[in-house]
């Protein structure tokens, strides 16, 4: 793959710098988050889910400070109270969009509109609160992204890959991921996306190179096990092998995806910044494979218990592929200016599946 | 690594971090009186313990004191700082023992087992059937339009009865008396539909749509008139709107808790759980009907009649495509069969008719 060419360019460079490699390290375990995370479910339905906002947190506290880089671990801040009133709006919200639909369609395009409109705004906020409230180190993350870049990234953008039939799909992402890291800094140290526009084309054009491809196949495996000939062989050979191509389908989107999801982060981390610390990503899509396979049935046999060690097995294997290659001394952030960040944008996105999350 | 032999007091020690720099610092923590005591080799701080927060135990992970001004202290070593805490009369909250313990970890299971089950038994269909009977008629006379005209395009086909047999039916189900409370306006919407075998089904509006194939099936038109009563159980009693308010939450809740997992998991569910569903809606429905037959003096054992034409047609269609499995294969999955939502069919002709 491409990627993984000016991935390791990225490496040879590090080297000649005389950079320190970092890694992350990812301390949880399944049955310690299992015990938290049942008694944290609990609580919620019982609560008819007013207590989800005070779950998150603990989630997350569990899983940033398990988080350690350098001997040292990440904190999240986020205070219940303010995830909770995000909630209750992203719930109005959603029910009002669901209901505007039902009653009238005009009056729920014009509801779905207002909900664009504000999105961008809602994702930038999101951004804002996800950010000031982690640390490391006792010092705070901070994301200063503007509005109209906002609109631009979340909207603009994503627009401008719709009314081209996706052939901008690639450049919109890009520009949301460069939204998103250079407007983020740790203390006062600002984050710099180096992933250029060119490496997210080639990323999406090898993914789909394999679908075509696959696709292209399935019609000659039908022909050779059909029998007859020519489009005879193919109508009985797709009705006798039917399932099996199913199968092969959705085993090659699950390959494709894994593919997709590990060359991304690797080019996104991989070409990330933090002052002179460069960051890196080796995320291997066998292992990505596996494990979303594995946690699949592990969840699906489990009805759904399996779920607390199916996430603690993905948030080690992502982080513990990543790390920082230190320039000098980790400990040299000075803190920077704070800033308030109100929790709605972070529950909104959250509840219309918008993740955005780094 | 935490406590030292040398000294009395019991001390921790922690990473210090001033929320100004990156930089840590090592420290050994102790209490001295309502103080906490941070030490280095050269220095000494000394913090009043109520300005100091100590947050609560996370499985392994480290614990932090955040100091007022800004500061915090990261420690490792768990069973040091609780015997540290422990002097000065701090205990382990609640929340944090059931967190961290396996028998409440498995009570918290099983509650939560329970709880969901009841929720799903009871909460779901009486919330269900609350918001759909408040429903707006607005919202079920659209409901109900869309749903024809959807059926319309893709499944329905004009009915070949003549004008004055379909005028026939009308009257004789508008000269029944309607039990007492019956809101809806009723009328019999034609059609037929070769796919779908004898059916008839309620839309949430008062239609009524009566296949053709039902009313070729029998030769007694108060059969009929029982299935149409049947149908009004299901409209008065607003099944339709239930039957998509509950999917809709299942839906919902399924998608909300799998979410990253897969779409797939999320939607089966839903789907598997609606039979169970319309069991209890049939029976409601049969109650209904069996009601206003007797209230105009007509016996139940009509609707327990037609009920047996029913499922002995379904059988036989169901043999002929066992005999045929290539033919008409789309067919087969055909959009509503009358009897494969209406399970245990003879359970409910031993109720509705118990001498047959």
């Amino acid at each position: 793959m491409p990627v993984r060419h000016q991935y390791s360019q990225g490496i040879t460079m590090q080297d000649q710098l005389g950079r320190q490699e970092q890694r992350f390290e990812f301390t949880g375990s399944g049955w310690e988050y299992f015990k938290i995370w049942i008694v944290n479910v609990m609580l919620s339905i019982v609560t008819l889910g007013i207590y989800s906002a005070w779950a998150k947190v603990r989630r997350l506290q569990y899983f940033y400070r398990n988080t350690r880089l350098a001997d040292a671990s990440f904190d999240y801040h986020g205070q219940p109270k303010a995830i909770l009133k995000g909630r209750i709006i992203a719930i109005v919200l959603l029910v009002a969009y669901n209901a505007s639909f039902k009653i009238n369609p005009i009056l729920g395009m014009v509801v779905a509109l207002v909900l664009g409109l504000a999105m961008p705004w809602l994702l930038m906020r999101s951004l804002r609160f996800k950010l000031y409230n982690s640390s490391y180190r006792g010092l705070r993350f901070g994301f200063s992204g503007e509005r109209r870049d906002a609109y631009n990234a979340f909207l603009g953008y994503p627009a401008l890959a719709g009314f081209t039939a996706y052939l901008a799909a690639p450049l919109a992402h890009q520009r949301i991921k460069q939204y998103q890291f250079d407007n983020s800094r740790f203390g006062n140290t600002a984050f710099k996306l180096n992933a250029t526009v060119k490496g997210f084309y080639l990323l999406y054009l090898s993914a789909l190179a394999v679908i075509l491809g696959t696709l292209l196949l399935l019609p000659v495996l039908a022909m050779l096990s059909g029998t007859g000939a020519g489009l005879q062989s193919l109508i009985t050979g797709l009705k006798s092998a039917g399932p099996f191509i199913v199968l092969i389908m959705v085993a090659s989107f699950l390959i494709v995806g894994s593919l997709f999801s590990a060359y991304m982060q690797n080019l996104v981390w991989g070409n990330t910044e933090l002052g002179a610390h460069r960051f890196f990503s080796r995320v291997s899509a066998r292992r990505l494979l596996w494990i979303r396979i594995t946690n699949f049935l592990g969840v699906a046999l489990t009805l759904g218990l399996y779920m607390p060690f199916a996430a603690i097995r993905m948030l080690r294997f992502k982080l513990e592929s990543m790390g920082v290659a230190a320039s000098g001394d980790l400990s040299e952030f000075v803190s920077g200016q704070q800033q308030q960040a109100s929790a709605t944008g972070e529950e909104t996105a959250e509840m219309f599946d918008v993740d955005i999350s780094f | 690594m935490s406590i030292s032999p040398s000294d009395s007091f019991p001390q921790v020690s922690a990473a210090y971090f001033d929320g100004q720099t990156a930089a840590s610092k090592a420290v050994r923590l102790s209490i001295d009186g309502s103080d906490l005591l941070l030490r280095t080799d050269s220095a000494e701080w000394r913090w009043p313990l109520g300005e100091v927060h100590i947050s609560e135990r996370l499985g392994s992970t480290p614990r932090l004191l955040t100091f007022a001004g800004g500061g915090h202290c990261e420690v490792n070593d768990h069973a040091g700082l609780d015997e540290m805490l422990a002097q000065t009369g701090v205990r382990r909250g609640w929340l944090d023992r059931m967190q961290h313990s396996l028998p409440w970890a498995l009570a918290a299971l099983v509650l939560l087992v329970v709880t969901l089950a009841a929720a799903y038994r009871y909460l779901l269909p009486w919330g269900a059937e609350a918001l759909a009977m408040r429903m707006p008629d607005a919202v079920m006379q659209k409901m109900g339009s869309s749903t024809l005209e959807a059926m319309d395009r893709f499944a329905l086909k004009p009915s070949k009865l003549d004008t004055a047999r379909q005028q026939e039916l009308t009257d004789e189900f508008a000269h029944l008396q309607p039990l007492p409370g019956a809101k809806f306006n009723y009328h019999i919407v034609f059609r037929s539909s070769p796919r779908m075998g004898p059916n008839a089904f309620a839309l949430p509006d008062g239609s009524i749509v009566l296949l053709d194939e039902l009313v070729d099936l029998t030769k007694d038109d108060n059969e009929i008139i029982a299935v149409l009563e049947h149908e009004r159980g299901h409209v008065e009693r607003r099944h339709a709107m239930r039957m998509v308010l509950q999917s809709s939450a299942v839906g919902l809740v399924m998608a909300w808790y799998l979410g990253d997992v897969s779409s797939l998991l999320a939607t089966a569910p839903a789907v598997i759980m609606q039979a169970k569903y319309s069991r209890d809606m049939e029976r409601e429905a049969d109650e209904y009907a069996e009601k206003t037959l007797q209230l105009n003096e007509l016996s139940p054992c009509l609707l327990a009649g037609i009920l047996d034409k029913l499922e002995a047609a379904h059988l036989a269609t169901l043999k002929k495509k066992e005999q045929q499995p290539e033919a008409e294969e789309k067919n087969s999955h055909a959009v509503m069969d009358y009897l494969s939502s209406h399970p245990a069919t003879q359970e409910r002709i031993g109720l509705l008719c118990p001498a047959k």
